[in-house]
């Protein structure tokens, strides 16, 4: 974080010299600079020295791998490496005219927006009733959070099982209760699996986040609104509910990243993308094209969309959502 | 700038080996990466164990990288860096993308190089035809495979029947039969390499091109045709099934065989190689037979499956002596026998089959020359020898997502298979694009 941090304060301070009037975008755009350090290095050297780790890192893990992925994005190539041929814009081309990859973006959008809505209201209900629950509290808590501790495969095999038409026994109450279950021939019904499944993989971390804002919420502000009268239900929605919203827009991010990039390992084990790949998230696309299909520059042109997309979001969110949240409690 | 990196990492990897100490090359120890698990494995163990007590030069270490797409892409991503093994065992549909790869030694040149006389004719020869670049073998047949007809005697028994019919009708009659009369939940489940056994096996048994150009071995300008043969008629009638209850799916979460050999559903069509499981798992009188055909023709030959052992490029005259080595052991009679014994896969050499049948094999165990008696069922036409189409792994991916299209009820057959040849083609047109000029 400390590079992230001393860039924008050179840059905040650049940008406050400017004359204040600017185009309506870019002062949307522009970075936000309240709650800032204003200590900064007079060198550079000092500075370059000390972010110089995180640099390498970033050369390593990002620049590097994007800078092959870019490369194989306009070649064909066959995938042992030996011939290779330039095709130019091509391999964009027939990904957004392909009606699969349209419905591919489509389900992500709504799958991560719902997976991401969901996890932070049952992670938030479950976090409100922690202060209620007396007996066992701390049982309570270590089941919410072992959903954590099991790696995605092994979870998705146990919820694959869980549903499954013709053995689960989870599908099979369902059946009787006289809804026709069955994710191997319905794809909404598959499409509801995989969006449980990533939402309660993730509830547990939402929730440690939550618990720990909650805490955080000083006890003077609530016991003065329970003096005033407010029940628990008011207190949490009007005193912790605004206090904790850094966290809460904390907690948007991760789980917008969680759904977009991490939801594989569920995804594979529980439905392997399909039926008809209609749980095949763009992420789970590049994955089947790349390392299944060996397509690989359709799959790097896959990965250089989803770069710039999450870019493009990351942008967008911290730069419009952090107007509307108050860091400085 | 590809081809430079690939010249300096066998510079480098040729320094590497010659720098060695003299002790080090004591015993030269090769990698084989292969893709079965379960009973199967422990067979392919037990191959490596006996070649490695039998002699003190080479010694094999046999990697489990997971099934055939994870093994595949596994061996590609080691290549591109230089760190594969010598060995891989690669399913039958990667023949054409490893003979293009210009990654292998074609096992037929290496055998010849180190000496060892392999009497390739021997070699059962639908089989053997599979993998023969131009009139030599390029990789070496392992297990190899057909899909076959398993069914529950008990069932078939309780509903009035004796065996199952020969015909898709008479079988269609059959399984509605056992569902009407309450004999089983499912007259059959659907394995998950079905596009493998009831689409492209069914194109070979029933005489139906799959694609132009002899079914892709007269040129990479073929192109999928499956969309006019009846396999459209073969697709509805499972779509019918599937709407019916005959057939059940078994997603994730179970493996399909599992529903065979827990007697849940009456009937499997897969793998001779499921042998192995069955004869563990199954608790009641199982049995198997010929893959069912069309009423108006006469049965052919069906289409090979499993996987042959290739021996890739990029690896010291030590490492490719061993290899060679291996081999030999891997083509005798004997690991040969053991092999399709421990198995179900059928015995690939007419040695070791005519050792099977002398050794009364398959009169104690008569479901495990079916596979063998279908695979060399006629003589073999141009739509029933094999199929060669280039990146097929990404095709039948392409041909399963349109099927589950169907089972879904987004399309219909004909909708699906026409839009699964279209992008089917595409494929092919880029696999050509790019090898066609060698």
């Amino acid at each position: 974080m400390a590079a992230t941090d001393l860039g924008m304060v050179e840059e905040g301070r650049s940008r406050s010299s400017f004359p204040a009037r600017r185009g309506a975008v870019r002062k949307w755009l522009a970075p936000s600079e309240s709650g800032l350090k204003r200590a900064h290095f007079r060198g550079a050297g000092l500075a370059a020295a000390l972010i110089s780790p995180q640099l390498i890192i970033l050369l390593f893990f990002f620049f590097v791998p994007s800078w092959k992925a870019l490369s194989l994005a306009f070649v064909q190539i066959d995938p042992f490496g030996g011939k290779a041929m330039f095709v130019g814009m091509q391999n964009f081309i027939e990904l957004f005219t392909s009606e699969t990859y349209r419905y591919s973006a489509w389900l992500t959008f709504w799958f991560t927006l719902a997976q991401n809505v969901l996890t932070l209201v049952i992670a938030g209900a479950l976090a409100f009733a922690t202060d209620h629950v007396i007996r066992g509290r701390y049982g309570y808590r270590t089941v919410i959070l072992l959903p954590y501790a099991i790696a995605p495969v092994v979870s998705g095999t146990i919820w694959a099982f869980l549903f499954n038409p013709s053995v689960g026994p989870i599908a099979t109450w369902l059946q009787s209760m006289g809804y026709p279950w069955d994710p191997n021939l319905r794809t909404t019904d598959a499409v509801i699996l995989i969006t449980l499944a990533s939402v309660w993989k993730h509830v547990c971390y939402d929730y440690i986040f939550l618990t720990a804002a909650m805490l955080a919420v000083p006890q003077s502000l609530r016991e003065a609104a329970a003096i005033d009268g407010a029940r628990p239900w008011r207190r949490f929605a009007t005193v912790s509910v605004p206090l904790i919203m850094p966290t809460v827009f904390y907690l948007f991010i991760m789980n917008f990243v969680y759904g977009l990039f991490e939801t594989f390992g569920i995804i594979d084990s529980v439905t392997r993308g399909g039926p008809a790949g209609s749980t095949t998230t763009l992420v789970y696309k590049v994955y089947q094209d790349g390392f299944v299909n060996l397509n690989l520059g359709s799959s790097a042109a896959q990965s250089i969309v989803l770069m710039v997309l999450a870019i493009l979001f990351t942008v967008l969110q911290f730069r419009a959502i952090e107007r509307k949240v108050n860091y400085e409690v | 700038m590809i081809r430079f990196r690939k010249s300096t990492l066998a510079a480098v990897s040729m320094f590497a080996v010659m720098a060695m100490p003299a002790w080090a090359q004591a015993k030269t120890s090769i990698e084989w990466w292969y893709a079965n698990g379960g009973r199967i494995e422990e067979g392919i163990q037990k191959i490596i164990a006996d070649f490695n007590k039998s002699q003190d030069d080479y010694e094999v270490v046999g990697i489990r990288k997971g099934n055939y797409e994870e093994t595949f892409a596994a061996m590609i991503a080691a290549y591109r860096v230089g760190k594969h093994p010598t060995i891989i065992q690669s399913s039958e549909r990667t023949f054409l993308t490893m003979i293009d790869s210009n990654a292998i030694v074609p096992v037929s040149e290496l055998m010849t190089k180190y000496d060892y006389s392999i009497d390739w004719d021997n070699f059962v020869k639908p089989v053997a035809d599979y993998y023969l670049e131009g009139d030599r073998p390029a990789a070496m047949p392992f297990n190899s495979s057909t899909a076959i007809f398993w069914y529950n005697a008990d069932h078939f028994k309780a509903a009035g029947f004796d065996a199952p019919g020969e015909t898709w009708d008479e079988v269609e009659k059959q399984l509605y039969a056992i569902k009407d009369q309450g004999v089983a939940k499912c007259g059959m489940v659907l394995d998950s390499d079905f596009y493998w056994s009831l689409i492209e096996g069914y194109a070979s048994i029933n005489d139906y091109p799959f694609g132009t150009k002899g079914n892709g071995f007269e040129g990479l300008d073929t192109e999928y045709v499956y969309n006019k043969t009846p396999v459209v008629k073969q697709v509805e009638r499972l779509k019918r099934w599937i709407d019916d209850g005959i057939i059940q799916l078994a997603g994730q979460g179970l493996s399909p065989k599992q529903l065979y050999t827990s007697g849940t559903c009456s009937t499997i069509v897969t793998s001779t190689a499921a042998h192995a499981e069955v004869e563990t798992n199954a608790k009641f009188d199982w049995s198997a037979t010929y893959m069912p055909h069309e009423t108006d023709v006469s049965p052919r030959n069906s289409n090979i499956g499993g996987a042959a052992l290739w021996v890739l490029k990029g690896k010291s005259e030590a490492e490719s002596a061993a290899a060679a080595a291996f081999l030999n052991h891997v083509a005798k009679p004997e690991t040969q026998a053991y092999w399709a014994e421990w198995t179900g896969y059928v015995p690939v050499t007419n040695a070791a089959y005519e050792k099977m049948k002398s050794d009364g094999f398959f009169e104690k165990h008569p479901t495990r020359e079916i596979a063998i008696l279908q695979l060399t069922r006629g003589e073999p036409t141009v739509n029933s020898r094999g199929f060669r189409f280039g990146n097929s792994n990404q095709s039948s991916a392409i041909l399963v997502e349109e099927l589950q299209a169907v089972w879904t009820g987004k399309k219909t057959p004909q909708e699906a298979l026409d839009s699964a040849v279209a992008r089917g083609n595409q494929v092919l047109r880029q696999y050509e694009a790019l090898n066609g000029g060698n």
